[in-house]
């Protein structure tokens, strides 16, 4: 594991001036890719969100993705930002990812909570769930969905995606698996998910870049990034997070290496399904914070 | 020599250094491995896998050691799902094993195996090893390697880096060549993929052996189209000037990939023994 290198909380950059352009996406098909052409993905990185023990410390984690949030949607405070993605009304299904070497984390969770509820969503109409999601009434009748994972490499998809944290909404995940996982985009097109995911979140704290093993995780290849990634467009955000992956990569191996096998599922999210662009060219890419080794 | 893998279970100890066996194993077949390694278990079916043993070994403090073993349908199988994913050469235990931040893998016969002990210490370090010891010394048999992989000239040869496979996926192990199957490559298909060092980038020998010399054939002629863009002598540069070529030798197909001219990939060619 490479640490990160330390920096004082007032490096920290605060500005967001790339991200100044107001948006007016607002409550559904938010992970399609914004009219104007290009999806903004927000980068926000500071090297003090993991303490000694490599635990998020809530506090940073909660600017951290309230700079995020800002920066993604134009507005000047979090609780704005926030009612310009859920309403008072919605029924929330915040998806995250239990897997138990490297999870969303209960920081980012709770932080998800906290807006929610300010915004005015009731606590009943509130839940967090993985593998039970099709059995969970909240998301049986969600109208919105939040979709927060961390990016490890995967032995069958490449990585573990934001894509991919969708496959628990399908009864037999495995029937999705062939040709790597190809197809993961498909997914979003049910009715159980489609139309209702307002904020994608790639918790990019410490990615694990390579495995090997039949647990997938190994200590020595996760990568203390201090990094969370916010989009409306999964692709997009996946699309960036794979670059950081494979930047990773080059500088731990000192060579390119390739994820085996290749991601393909994020390229066809795109090209076959148009869920969102993976086309660098097509991603505003806003960086906050701590930019040391950013690989993108 | 254990006869089945449940025999594993009773052989190995039941306490060691502290740490007790518990009770009772855990087995697993094809159909029901995604429920234990949920998106790695395709990984393992593409080597065969037939079914697998997972003991844990607890300690006072309820800590956790995880001990899982793979029958594979070969000895083949075993050695390509252990290299899979290797970075080092280490003879160890069994016949080649990994060991990295309390995770140790190795191979043996037709057998993978894997002990993990998060997080690391010298002391569960040394339990893993001793288990590691048990369960190789178990296995009485050495298991042959793929033959195809003596066919990769040993010149400049990167031995970590050596892949065996008969599943497409891993066509791009080192480097992409197609999201396609390009070659035909399947069950009946053994390939090897192999790194070689030299000034400058790596460049990459792959060879797949097929049932007949009319399937080879048929690969050949789907990868000079789709990759080779009908060039006569079976290879060209790619944008970045790098080159790539195939040669046929029967049912055996040759691709070097990334070799820096086409010199490199004429002498590479010439140095298969098939």
């Amino acid at each position: 594991m490479k640490p990160g290198r330390p920096i004082s909380r007032r490096q920290f950059i605060r500005s967001a001036s790339a991200a100044a352009i107001g948006t007016s996406l607002l409550f559904s098909g938010q992970e399609m890719t914004a009219p104007a052409g290009r999806s903004r993905v927000v980068l926000v990185r500071d090297p003090n969100v993991l303490d000694e023990n490599g635990n998020p410390r809530y506090a940073v984690v909660e600017e951290m993705l309230d700079t995020g949030i800002k920066a993604l949607t134009g507005k000047p405070d979090p609780q704005t930002a926030w009612k310009t993605i859920i309403r008072p009304d919605d029924i929330v299904g915040i998806k995250n990812n239990r897997w138990s070497y490297l999870r969303t984390t209960a920081e980012v969770e709770n932080y998800f909570k906290k807006r929610i509820l300010e915004v005015g969503v009731k606590e009943a109409n509130i839940s967090v769930d993985d593998l039970g999601v099709l059995r969970n009434p909240i998301f049986q009748k969600a109208t919105a969905l939040i979709n927060a994972r961390p990016m490890r490499s995967h032995h069958w998809a490449g990585v573990g995606s934001l894509i991919k944290n969708y496959i628990m909404f399908i009864p037999e995940p495995i029937s999705i698996h062939p040709d790597s996982c190809a197809d993961l985009a498909s997914i979003w097109d049910l009715p159980v998910v489609k139309g209702k995911t307002r904020l994608n979140v790639l918790v990019m704290f410490t990615p694990q870049f390579h495995s090997f093993g039949p647990h997938s995780f190994n200590p020595k290849y996760v990568w203390k990034y201090h990094g969370l990634m916010l989009g409306f467009d999964p692709v997009a955000v996946d699309a960036t997070g794979l670059r950081i992956i494979e930047g990773i990569r080059r500088e731990y191996f000192a060579e390119d290496r390739p994820l085996n096998p290749p991601a393909k599922h994020i390229a066809i999210a795109d090209t076959k399904y148009h869920l969102g662009t993976a086309d660098p060219a097509k991603i505003e890419l806003v960086k906050v914070g701590y930019d040391k080794e950013s690989f993108v | 020599m254990p006869e089945n893998i449940n025999e594993f279970y009773r052989n190995l100890p039941d306490a060691i250094a502290g740490w007790k066996k518990a009770d009772p194993p855990d087995f697993y077949t094809p159909a029901n491995l995604s429920t234990y390694i949920d998106g790695g278990a395709e990984l393992y079916i593409s080597y065969d896998f037939r079914n697998a043993l997972s003991v844990k070994y607890t300690d006072a403090a309820r800590n956790e050691i995880a001990v899982d073993i793979f029958e594979m349908g070969s000895a083949p199988d075993a050695f390509g799902v252990f290299a899979h994913s290797r970075e080092t050469i280490d003879d160890r235990f069994g016949q080649g094993c990994e060991y990295a931040a309390g995770l140790l893998t190795f191979w043996k016969d037709r057998y993978y195996v894997s002990i993990l002990a998060y997080p690391e210490t010298a002391a569960k370090r040394e339990v893993v090893f001793e288990l590691a010891r048990s369960i190789a010394g178990g296995i009485g048999n050495k298991g042959a390697l793929p033959p195809i992989i003596a066919l990769l000239p040993a010149e400049n040869l990167l031995p970590a880096t050596v892949r065996y496979f008969h599943h497409y996926i891993w066509l791009n192990s080192f480097y992409f060549v197609s999201h396609e199957n390009v070659l035909n490559i399947g069950n009946d298909t053994p390939a090897a993929l192999g790194k070689y060092r030299q000034d400058g980038p790596a460049f990459f020998l792959l060879l797949v052996r097929y049932p007949d010399a009319a399937r080879a054939e048929a690969a050949d002629r789907q990868f000079r189209q789709k990759l080779l863009e009908g060039a006569e002598e079976g290879m060209r540069p790619t944008k970045e000037g790098r080159w790539t070529g195939l040669e046929r030798r029967g049912d055996l197909i040759c691709v070097v990939f990334n070799a820096p001219d086409a010199q490199t990939v004429r002498a590479v060619f010439a140095r298969i023994k098939s």
